[in-house]
């Protein structure tokens, strides 16, 4: 189902919104120019996953340095700390582990969620 | 009983006195320790400790001319090698093991190439089925690093290995790092012993200091699990990616729910320690061999055998007697406990793996015992 959830400018940088579409709890997140979307559920414990906070993705080539990779948003979700990278919802420990994510472009500076299509 | 070839990987070969390891030390360290008068020597031995109300030594393994179980050649030889198909043995020391509990870190570095050479000369020599691990003073890792190169070219000293914990750090903190750039370079393994984390300073138990030797040795994993967790979380294995760690006198059954804990919270707290690409308990997969003993005691033999499974620990145990002490555990016993499919490779092929053997190599070379007699 095709929703339209706002114009891109009623998305604020780097803060993730939750919409309610088509009866679903969906986090959207407009990260720069990329905007991103997935279901309010931790795959833990259900937990409101999109509640969490977001950042870019730390990584660190050796033990000790720590680094912020920009290209990669993550969430953490607020209950346990459990990380997932917006793009495919994949958690950064497990790629086969991860949140349901949604479909979402932009159409005419529109941002349209096609809920029921998950990727997952 | 299983009566194929074995590898043993904890034996205590000991000294029963300090004049023997005295020739050992440098000139000037020999002048330091020696002849102090009415007030006697310095002595080499770390004096903190539990006493045990049996004594630490099984009492048949006093050797019959005297001296200190573990310190005599033929005595060993006779209850150990030849009581079954032994076809190595790692050398643990004794006394000796605790010299990074010593407060001076000088004259640890020194006790620890001492004791080195002492293992090379009194030992090695006289038995081809005899290896040593090689003794740091991990109070001065840099100098340790350089004892673990200075027998690179030895074969016979397999392993670096740490005991007591000189700077109350869990030992996968980067203070000790030059210990495992060496051991790594060497392809030598490090072995952390039973005991690590402090004979009696700093306490080997975490949450507070115990009164007994009983609470100390229930609660001998303790330092095991403070070490393999420091082990991971600071990257150790990201950082030298060949290295090989075995946990000595730590027991087991522990470890599949210690795992379990790791790989939970690090789904957590991931953040905090970004240079882990993997689970830890795939770092523990490819990286950690456990010794047998003690084999945890179950009121039924399965539920031990389960939980080993679980985290398939029949691949990375190796067989321990912890020969001469007290609490050594047998073959035939071990043979009852463990699922007969396992024996073989427990008692003999991980720990080929461990210190990169061939087996064939040395189940070919035939068991050596009339040359040695």
């Amino acid at each position: 189902m095709r929703v339209d959830v706002g114009a891109v400018s009623d998305f604020e940088d780097r803060r993730l919104r939750i919409v309610i579409a088509a009866n679903h709890q969906v986090g959207v997140l407009r990260w720069r120019d990329r905007f991103y979307a997935l279901h309010n559920r931790c795959p833990h414990q259900s937990g409101p996953v999109c509640l969490g906070i977001v950042s870019g993705r730390l990584s660190s080539e050796k033990p000790g340095s720590m680094e912020v990779d920009e290209e990669t948003p993550v969430i953490a979700c607020p209950w346990h700390g459990w990380e997932f990278e917006l793009e495919r919802g994949r958690a950064l420990w497990d790629p086969s582990y991860a949140v349901k994510v949604v479909p979402v472009r932009v159409e005419s500076d529109r941002v349209v969620l096609e809920v029921g299509k998950s990727a997952i | 009983m299983y009566s194929g070839p074995v590898i043993d990987c904890d034996v205590h070969h000991a000294r029963s006195t300090d004049a023997e390891l005295i020739p050992y030390l440098s000139r000037g360290w020999r002048e330091y320790v020696t002849d102090r008068g009415p007030a006697g020597n310095v002595p080499l031995t770390v004096q903190d400790g539990f006493p045990n109300p049996h004594g630490f030594m099984r009492a048949d393994t006093y050797p019959k001319g005297g001296g200190e179980p573990g310190s005599d050649y033929p005595t060993m030889r006779d209850q150990l090698l030849a009581a079954s198909d032994v076809r190595r043995a790692i050398l643990t020391f004794g006394d000796d093991s605790h010299l990074a509990g010593h407060h001076n870190p000088y004259f640890a570095a020194e006790l620890a190439r001492a004791a080195n050479d002492w293992s090379v000369d009194r030992w090695l020599s006289q038995d081809p089925r005899l290896f040593s691990s090689i003794m740091v003073g991990s109070q001065l890792p840099d100098v340790a690093a350089e004892e673990i190169r200075r027998h690179a070219a030895n074969p016979r000293m397999v392993q670096a290995m740490l005991v007591d914990n000189p700077f109350n750090r869990g030992f996968g903190h980067p203070v000790f790092h030059p210990i495992y750039a060496a051991a790594e370079e060497t392809g030598r393994p490090v072995a952390i012993h039973g005991g690590a984390g402090g004979w009696a300073n700093p306490p080997s138990t975490g949450g507070g200091s115990v009164s007994t030797y009983f609470e100390t040795h229930v609660l001998w994993p303790q330092a095991i699990q403070t070490h393999l967790v420091s082990f991971i979380a600071h990257g150790v294995f990201e950082k030298y990616p060949r290295l090989r760690i075995v946990l000595i006198e730590g027991g087991s059954a522990w470890i599949p729910s210690l795992l379990w804990r790791f790989d939970a919270e690090y789904k957590g707290l991931r953040r905090e320690v970004p240079w882990l690409k993997r689970l830890p308990s795939e770092y523990f997969a490819d990286h950690v061999w456990v010794t047998t003993q003690p084999l945890e005691v179950a009121p039924r033999k399965e539920n031990v055998v389960e939980l080993l499974r679980s985290m398939k620990l029949e691949d990375h145990l190796v067989y321990s007697s912890d020969y001469p002490h007290w609490d050594a555990d047998e073959i035939e016993y071990l043979t009852a406990r463990l699922p007969s499919e396992w024996h073989r490779r427990v008692f003999f092929g991980n720990a080929c793996r461990l210190y990169d053997w061939k087996e064939e190599d040395i189940e070919h070379a035939g068991a050596v015992v009339e040359q040695t007699r």
